[in-house]
C-alpha cells in the first residue's frame, strides 16, 4: 500500500488548489507583520504563556497581551477587556469636567457653561459682564477699508451658503433633474484581484451588466417617514440679572381685581349678598355732576309762569271792563230805544213799557220793571189828559200786555228748562208725550167718526177665511186694522205699507202665494170619521155620526140562527177572542185602529 | 471693539473701570465704584425736540413705519389693515395700500429695489412693488402673527419674527424660506440685520437677545441681561453698538461680541414699544403710556421727556406710541400712535445750551439690575 496519492489518479488542476493567502492583502495586514515583529523581538517569543487553569492565582490580566489568544478569565474578578473589546469609554461619558486654568492662572469657572454646544458660542457668565463699561474714543473709530472688506467677504460667504440652501429647497420643490429612466443597462468591466486559473475560468476580467431592477409603479412607498424629535435647543445660558424682586404687600393690594359679579348674568345661580352685588357697580365712585343749566331752566320757567299769569290777569281785567262798558252802552241804547218806542206809541207820555227785546233775562226784566217804575212815576202827571177812549184803549192794551207777559213768562220758563237740559217742550215734542186720555181731553184725538167714517169691527170681515186664513202669531194684535186716532203726525214712526209690499215680502206674486196658502189641503183630514156622512165642504157644525147598532155582546139574536150550523167546542176557543185592542163595543169595520199589530181576524163561529 | 484701559492711570490705584473681560476680574467692585463718576462721559448737548405736525388719516392704531431711501415719503402700517404712504415734506397722503387682513405690524422699504415689505398679524408677509402699487410676492410659512420685519443691508434676504418664536429668513426673489432661526421661547418682537457677523440680532418676549449666525442658522450668543421682554432695539448707524429697550431699563451693547456696555441713566418705568437713534447720537424711546424720552447715546443721559397729547376725540388712555423712526437724515422723527395719528417732531432750533441746560449727574454707583 502506498500512499493514497499514488493510488489515486493525479488531480487535474494545479497543486495550488487552496487559496494562497500569502498574497492576500488582508492577511498580510493581519499576520504579515508577525514575522517582522517577531524579528524585531518585540516580545519574548510568543507572549508569556497564559497560566493554565488552576494556576492563575495572583495573575492580573491588564494588557491585551495577557489574554493570549483567548478571552477574559472569569475567575479573575476584574474588569477585563480582551482585545480591547467592551470598554465603555465613549458612551455616557463622565459628567465631571476637568478643572482648567487659563493663561493668567485663573481658574476657568465658566467651563461648565461652555460645554457642548455652547463651546462654539459666546457665553457671558462673569460679574464683569454686568458691570457698566464706557467705550472710549478709540473704539469708535472704524477702519473703513478693513471693514468694507470684511463686509464683502461676509456677504459672499453668506450668499453662497444661502444659495445652496435655497437651491436645495427649490429643486426639491421643482425637480428639474428627474433622473431619466435609463432603460439601457450599463456595462462594467471588473478586474478582480484574485487572478488564477481557479477563478473565473482563468479570465482576467469580468464584464458586469448593470441594469435597473424593474420596479412596480403601483407599489406603495417602501419607507415610512418618521418624525424625528427635535434636537434639544442649545444648553441654557447663565442669567445675568438679579431675580425678580418679591412683590410688596402694597403692590399686591394694588393689583387686586375683585371678581366680576354681573348685574345681568348668573349662570351657576350663585346667591350673592347684596352688598357684593353693588360693590362692583361703581356707583359710589362716580360723582354725578348736575349741569347748572337745569337750575337756570327751572328758574326761567318759574319766571315765565309768573309773567304769564300776570298777563292773563291783566287781560281778563281789561276784557271785563270792556264788557262792562259794552253792556252799559247797550243798556243805554236799549233805554233810548225803549224811550223812543214809548214816545212813538203814545205820542203822549207813554205809561208803561213796550215790547221787551229778546228773551227774558231776569235782569232785563228788572230793568224793564225799573223802567216801568220810572214810567209809573210819570203816570199820574199824564192821567189828567186821558179821555174815555184812551182809557179803553189803555185797558185793551193792558190786557194784551198781560197776555203777552204771560206768554213770555211761559217761554222764559221753557227756555230755562231747556237750558237746564231736561225738557224740550216744543210744539212737536209736546204732543208726542201726551197720554191718550189727555189727547182726548184736549180734543186732539180725531177718530174716524169725526170725519164721517164708519168703524166696523174687523171680525165681521173675512169670515170665510176663518181657519184658512191661518193661525196668526200669539202676540199679533190684529184686532184692529188701523189706529184709533187718525191724527198721527207724519213724523211718527208708523209703518206705511207699500202697495206691492206683500210681493216683496212673500217673493214674487203675492196673490199666488196667498191662493196657495188658502187652498192648501194640509189641514183637511185624509179621511173623515166613519159613520159621518161624507161631505166635501168644510165643516160648519160639529160632525154628525150615524148611529151604529151596537152588537149584542151576548149574541142572543144570533143564537138561534147560528145554532143550526152546529158548533164545536174547540171553535169557541178561537172565537170570542179579544185580540182587538178595543174593549167594549167592537167596531168591525174599523181598520187601522187598535194596536198596530196585524190582527188575527177571528171569525166568530159558533152560535 | 474692545474698550481700552485709560491712559491716565493714577499710580498706586487700579483705575480700570473699562474692562478687557479678563482683566476686570482682578479689581474689586469698590475700586470700580470709586472711579465711576469721573470716568463717565459728559453728555453732548442736543436741542430739544418739539412736535410740529400731527397727521391724522388712519382709522386704527398706527403700528409701524418705514422710510423711503430717497427720503421723499414714508409709509405707515396700521391696525385698520392699510398701509398709507405720506409725503414727508408736507404730510399729505399719497397712497393707500390694502391687502392685509389684520393689523400691519412691520414695514420695511428696500434700499436696492423698489420694494416695500409688510408683515401683519394675519401671518402674511407681502412684497409690494412700488411701481405698480401691488403685491407681487407673498412669503408663506409663518405659523402665527408676524410682529417684526427687517431687511438685510447687503444680501437680498428678508428676516421676519413673530409669535411662533422663530425668526424666519426668506430669499426675496424666489420667495423661498431659507431657514428658521429657532431658539427663542417666546414671541420674537424685534429684529435687525447687519452686514457682518452677527448678521441677525433678535429680541424676544422671553427677555433674551440672541445673535445669530446666518450661514449656519444657529445662535451665536444669548444675552440674558434683561428682566422684561425686549420690545425694541436700535442699531447705531455709525458706531458698532446697539441698544435694547425693555420695561425695566435700556441697555447698550457693543457689537460683534455683544458685550454689555451700560444701562441708560434713568428708567422710563413703562413698557417701551419703540426706539430709534440717529447719527447725532440722539436716542428716542417711546412707551405704552405715551411718554417719549430723548437720551444722549454716548452717556446715557436723558435730556428731554415728552408726553404725547391725544388728538381731540380720543380717550386719555389712547396715548400710546407704537413705533417711531428717524428719517434718513436724522433730523425728523416720526411717531406712530394709538390715537390714530402720526406725529412729526423736529429739533427746536431756537434753543441753546443756555436756555436748555444739561443737568447731568454722573452715576455714583453701579446700579445692578
Amino acid at each position: 500500500m502506498g500512499t493514497l496519492r499514488e493510488i489515486l489518479p493525479s488531480p487535474k488542476t494545479s497543486s495550488s488548489t487552496f487559496y494562497d493567502h500569502s498574497s492576500d492583502p488582508w492577511f498580510k495586514e493581519r499576520y504579515g507583520g508577525e514575522p517582522a515583529e517577531a524579528a524585531a523581538g518585540k516580545l519574548a517569543g510568543p507572549a508569556k504563556p497564559v497560566p493554565p487553569y488552576g494556576k492563575r492565582t495572583g495573575f492580573v490580566p491588564r494588557r491585551p497581551e495577557d489574554f493570549g489568544d483567548g478571552g477574559a478569565f472569569p475567575e479573575i474578578l476584574l474588569a477585563q477587556y480582551p482585545l480591547g473589546m467592551g470598554r465603555r469609554d465613549d458612551k455616557g461619558g463622565s459628567k465631571i469636567l476637568a478643572l482648567t486654568v487659563d493663561a493668567q492662572g485663573s481658574v476657568a469657572f465658566d467651563a461648565v457653561v461652555k460645554q457642548g454646544e455652547n463651546a462654539k458660542k459666546i457665553v457671558y457668565s462673569k460679574h464683569s459682564d454686568i458691570v457698566p463699561k464706557i467705550a472710549t474714543a478709540d473704539s469708535e473709530a472704524v477702519e473703513d477699508e478693513e471693514y468694507d472688506k470684511e463686509v464683502e467677504e461676509t456677504k459672499e460667504r453668506t450668499v453662497a451658503a444661502l444659495q445652496k440652501i435655497v437651491n436645495v429647497r427649490l429643486s426639491a420643490a421643482q425637480p428639474k433633474n428627474v433622473p431619466t429612466h435609463d432603460s439601457e443597462s450599463k456595462f462594467i468591466k471588473y478586474k478582480p484581484s484574485q487572478q488564477s486559473a481557479a477563478f473565473n475560468s482563468g479570465a482576467k476580467e469580468r464584464i458586469i451588466r448593470m441594469s435597473e431592477m424593474a420596479s412596480d409603479p403601483l407599489d406603495p412607498p417602501k419607507f415610512k417617514h418618521k418624525r424625528v424629535p427635535r434636537a434639544s435647543g442649545s444648553p441654557p445660558v447663565p442669567v445675568m440679572h438679579s431675580p425678580p424682586r418679591p412683590v410688596t404687600v402694597k403692590d399686591q393690594q394694588d393689583w387686586k381685581i375683585p371678581p366680576c359679579i354681573s348685574n345681568w348674568k348668573n349662570p351657576k345661580g350663585y346667591t350673592i349678598p347684596l352688598d357684593k352685588r353693588l360693590a362692583a357697580d361703581g356707583r359710589g365712585l362716580q360723582e354725578v355732576q348736575i349741569n347748572d343749566n337745569f337750575a337756570k331752566l327751572s328758574e326761567a320757567l318759574y319766571v315765565a309762569e309768573q309773567k304769564a299769569r300776570e298777563a292773563v290777569q291783566m287781560r281778563s281785567k281789561v276784557q271785563r271792563e270792556l264788557m262792562l262798558k259794552e253792556k252799559e252802552r247797550k243798556e243805554q241804547e236799549l233805554r233810548a230805544l225803549a224811550q223812543k218806542a214809548r214816545m212813538e206809541r203814545s205820542g203822549a207820555p207813554p205809561p208803561s213799557t213796550g215790547m221787551p227785546v229778546g228773551g227774558g233775562r231776569e235782569r232785563e226784566r228788572e230793568r224793564v220793571d225799573d223802567g216801568d217804575a220810572d214810567m209809573d212815576l210819570e203816570q199820574p202827571r199824564e192821567q189828567r189828559r186821558e179821555t174815555r177812549e184812551e182809557r179803553e184803549a189803555r185797558i185793551e192794551r193792558d190786557r194784551i200786555r198781560e197776555e203777552r207777559r204771560r206768554e213770555r213768562e211761559r217761554e222764559r220758563r221753557l227756555e230755562a228748562k231747556e237750558a237746564a237740559g231736561t225738557h224740550k217742550k216744543s210744539k212737536l215734542t209736546r204732543d208726542r208725550d201726551r197720554d191718550v186720555g189727555e189727547k182726548v181731553a184736549l180734543g186732539m184725538a180725531h177718530t174716524g167718526a169725526k170725519t164721517g167714517e164708519v168703524m166696523y169691527d174687523q171680525r165681521l170681515f173675512n169670515q170665510d177665511k176663518g181657519m184658512d186664513s191661518g193661525f196668526g202669531a200669539d202676540d199679533q194684535y190684529n184686532l184692529y186694522s188701523k189706529g184709533l186716532f187718525t191724527a198721527q203726525s207724519s213724523m211718527s214712526s208708523l209703518y206705511r205699507p207699500k202697495k206691492d209690499g206683500d210681493s216683496e215680502v212673500y217673493g214674487g206674486d203675492a196673490d199666488e202665494q196667498l191662493d196657495k196658502v188658502m187652498k192648501t189641503e194640509r189641514f183637511k183630514p185624509d179621511k173623515a170619521f166613519t159613520g159621518a156622512p161624507e161631505r166635501a165642504g168644510k165643516r160648519d157644525r160639529p160632525v154628525e155620526f150615524d148611529k151604529q147598532e151596537e152588537a149584542d155582546p151576548f149574541g142572543l139574536d144570533q143564537f138561534l140562527t147560528e145554532v143550526k150550523k152546529g158548533k164545536k167546542a174547540v171553535d169557541k176557543i178561537g172565537g170570542g177572542g179579544t185580540m182587538k185592542a178595543s174593549g167594549g163595543s167592537s167596531r168591525d169595520d174599523y181598520e187601522g185602529g187598535g194596536s198596530g199589530r196585524s190582527r188575527i181576524n177571528f171569525e166568530r163561529g159558533g152560535r | 471693539m474692545l474698550p481700552k484701559a485709560p491712559e491716565s492711570a493714577v499710580p498706586g490705584k487700579n483705575t480700570t473701570v473699562l474692562s478687557i473681560p479678563g482683566s476686570s476680574d482682578r479689581f474689586s467692585t469698590s475700586a470700580l465704584m470709586e472711579r465711576l463718576p469721573s470716568r463717565w462721559p459728559k453728555p453732548v448737548w442736543h436741542a430739544p425736540w418739539k412736535n410740529y405736525r400731527v397727521i391724522s388719516g388712519h382709522l386704527g392704531w398706527v403700528r409701524s413705519i418705514a422710510f423711503d431711501p430717497g427720503n421723499e415719503w414714508f409709509c405707515t402700517g396700521s391696525a385698520d389693515r392699510t398701509i398709507k404712504i405720506w409725503d414727508l415734506a408736507s404730510g399729505t397722503l399719497k397712497l393707500t395700500l390694502t391687502g392685509h387682513i389684520e393689523q400691519v405690524r412691520g414695514l420695511a422699504v428696500s434700499q436696492r429695489h423698489t420694494y416695500l415689505f409688510s408683515a401683519g398679524d394675519d401671518k402674511q408677509v407681502k412684497c409690494w412693488d412700488l411701481e405698480q402699487n401691488k403685491v407681487i410676492r407673498s412669503y408663506h410659512g409663518h405659523l402665527s402673527g408676524v410682529y417684526c420685519l427687517a431687511l438685510h443691508p447687503t444680501i437680498d434676504v428678508l428676516l421676519t419674527g413673530g409669535r411662533d418664536s422663530v425668526c424666519r429668513v426668506w430669499d426675496i426673489r424666489t420667495k423661498a424660506h431659507v431657514s428658521a432661526l429657532t431658539g427663542h421661547d417666546n414671541t420674537v418682537c424685534s429684529v435687525f440685520a447687519r452686514p457682518t457677523d452677527p448678521q441677525v440680532v433678535t429680541g424676544s418676549h422671553d427677555t433674551t437677545i440672541k445673535f445669530w449666525d446666518l450661514v449656519a442658522g444657529k445662535t451665536m450668543c444669548t444675552l440674558t441681561h434683561h428682566k422684561k421682554s425686549v420690545r425694541a432695539m436700535a442699531l447705531h448707524p455709525k458706531e458698532k453698538s446697539f441698544a435694547s429697550a425693555s420695561a425695566d431699563n435700556i441697555k447698550k451693547w457693543s457689537l460683534p461680541k455683544g458685550e454689555f456696555l451700560h444701562n441708560m441713566l434713568s428708567q422710563q418705568k413703562t413698557i417701551l414699544n419703540a426706539m430709534a437713534v440717529n447719527e447725532d447720537g440722539v436716542l428716542a424711546t417711546a412707551g405704552d403710556n405715551g411718554s417719549m424720552w430723548f437720551w444722549d447715546w454716548k452717556s446715557g443721559h436723558n435730556f428731554q421727556q415728552e408726553q404725547t397729547i391725544v388728538q381731540p376725540g380720543s380717550l386719555e388712555s389712547e396715548a400710546c406710541i407704537y413705533a417711531l423712526s428717524y428719517d434718513n437724515s436724522g433730523s425728523r422723527l416720526v411717531t406712530c400712535e394709538a390715537d390714530k395719528t402720526i406725529k412729526m417732531w423736529k429739533e427746536d432750533l431756537t434753543a441753546t445750551p443756555e436756555t436748555h441746560p444739561v443737568n447731568f449727574k454722573p452715576p455714583k454707583d453701579i446700579r445692578r439690575y
